[in-house]
């Protein structure tokens, strides 16, 4: 028995059922949330809605509509959870999220971000001013050759 | 708040659904893509690849080879790694995938620039090299580019095309791109995010760094075409029976579309190779 009851908040970047916040804990709830603020500030078209909502219908998770911090917190709360798993991404909203559930639940709820499978394990700091300076140093890598 | 609604008969009754939950933005625009979410289109649309020879030769044409993964890579539906595996697996030499793996690293590479600077995609990476600064550039789109109705019968096909299906060839996202910033002298802020509300696969690093790079704030000159690039990559498509032929925006050469569009540029940014341009052989491939 673990004392440690998980979630896993699955975001926009990972919708595969391969994710590996939800593959590393399969018999843990999910939840996914269309971040009411994310709609309207980016404008999300409806046939973007539609494209994910199809993607979700493959995933075992339960889907809200709200602000994801006090959706995902509350989500946790309900299911006697203490520890949120969620994917990487580049996203600062992401970021942003993943702080305030931390600091709103006043550290009651620790979330663990998980790496999603690199494209390529860059072999030292790239340099990212332009794209031909990272294709020169990840290509063989990348091709596997 | 209520759990969202997990079991449906059939699509209809999924978008009839959406269309409730989902009123404001259905109120936009109501159209539905014909590219399917979830694993197992990712999957079915995956097993379609192409031989990355062919895709070498003809990804520049509008009806090419093309994947048409995009959406599913951007969502996580496929990681880029399965994808590149997949694609070099069909190869007997791994090379004959490097096109195709090289187009993938760039979505690679605006993900890294996207975890280094965060919300400073939004900004102009560097000045404008167009000879124009920022400020002599619109905030806003104008109507006639958002209602499709520029009269240009090439330019309003594709912004229906974006508002229908959600989805546009590269080629065509570079020439729409290209058209609002230096033809209709736009900040490229504006454009990237009327992409980002309508693609699919709307993807806030690939999409504001592509239009930097359009816009020369993320590149060294800015991107333009002409009307026989356009007409050669869609095969005629919009030229062969356009009234504007001849005498539309785009005619002439690259020399004159730069001299018309930025009289105020320092000359050496056109210089030499340069002045070619994506589907014209540039060295270096499309970008
Ligand atoms: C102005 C502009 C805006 C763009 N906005 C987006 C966007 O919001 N989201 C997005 O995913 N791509 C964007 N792109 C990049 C590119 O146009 C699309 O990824 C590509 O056209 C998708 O079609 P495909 O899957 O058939 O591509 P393919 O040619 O089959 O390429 C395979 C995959 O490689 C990746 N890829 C290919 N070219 C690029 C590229 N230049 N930059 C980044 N990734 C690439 C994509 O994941 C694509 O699915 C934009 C390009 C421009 C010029």
């Amino acid at each position: 028995m673990t004392l440690e009851r998980t979630v896993v908040w699955v975001h926009r970047d990972d919708l595969s059922p391969l994710s590996p916040a939800l593959v590393s804990h399969p018999d843990a709830p999910a939840i996914f949330v269309f971040d009411d603020e994310l709609l309207r500030e980016w404008k999300i078209s409806f046939k973007r809605i539609v494209f994910i909502y199809e993607c979700l219908l493959e995933l075992p998770v339960t889907i809200r509509r709200g602000d994801s911090v006090s959706e995902v917190t509350d989500f946790a709360a309900k299911h006697g959870s203490n520890r949120i798993v969620t994917s990487s991404s580049p996203s600062p909203r992401h970021a942003q999220i993943v702080s305030q559930i931390a600091q709103r639940s006043e550290g009651r709820l620790s979330v663990d971000i998980i790496e999603r499978t690199p494209f390529v394990h860059a072999p030292r700091k790239l340099d990212l001013r332009r794209f031909t300076y990272y294709w020169n140093a990840v290509k063989d890598n990348v091709l596997g050759s | 708040m209520m759990d969202l609604k997990r079991d449906f008969a059939n699509r209809d009754e999924l978008i009839a659904y959406l269309r409730d939950e989902f009123a404001e933005a259905a109120a936009v625009d109501d159209h539905v893509s014909e590219t399917r979410g979830g694993r197992a289109a990712a999957e079915a649309q995956l097993a379609k690849l192409g031989k990355g020879k062919d895709y070498e030769a003809s990804r520049n044409y509008v009806h090419g080879p093309v994947s048409r993964l995009s959406a599913y890579i951007r969502h996580g539906v496929l990681s880029l790694a399965e994808v590149r595996d997949a694609a070099v697996a069909k190869e007997r030499l791994s090379e004959d995938a490097e096109k195709f793996v090289n187009e993938l690293a760039w979505r690679d590479y605006w993900q890294r620039v996207y975890a280094e600077i965060g919300d400073g995609i939004w900004d102009d990476r560097e000045p404008y090299k167009t000879g124009w600064d920022r400020e002599r550039y619109a905030d806003q789109l104008p109507d006639d580019i958002t209602a499709g109705d520029t009269g240009l019968p090439c330019i309003d096909a594709f912004v229906r095309a974006l508002y229908e299906t959600g989805y546009l060839h590269h080629h065509v996202r570079m020439w729409l791109a290209a058209y609002v910033v230096h033809w209709r002298r736009v900040k490229w802020q504006a454009g990237a995010r009327w992409f980002l509300s309508h693609l699919i696969d709307g993807d806030p690093a690939s999409n504001n760094l592509s239009w930097q790079w359009v816009a020369s704030t993320f590149s060294a000159k800015p991107y333009v075409f002409n009307r026989e690039n356009l007409e050669k990559y869609t095969e005629g498509e919009y030229c062969k029976e356009c009234p504007l032929y001849g005498r539309c925006d785009f005619e002439g050469s690259y020399e004159r579309q730069q001299r018309r569009l930025f009289p105020n540029a320092d000359p050496s940014v056109f210089g030499g190779e340069d002045r070619r341009s994506f589907g014209r052989g540039r060295g270096r491939g499309r970008r």
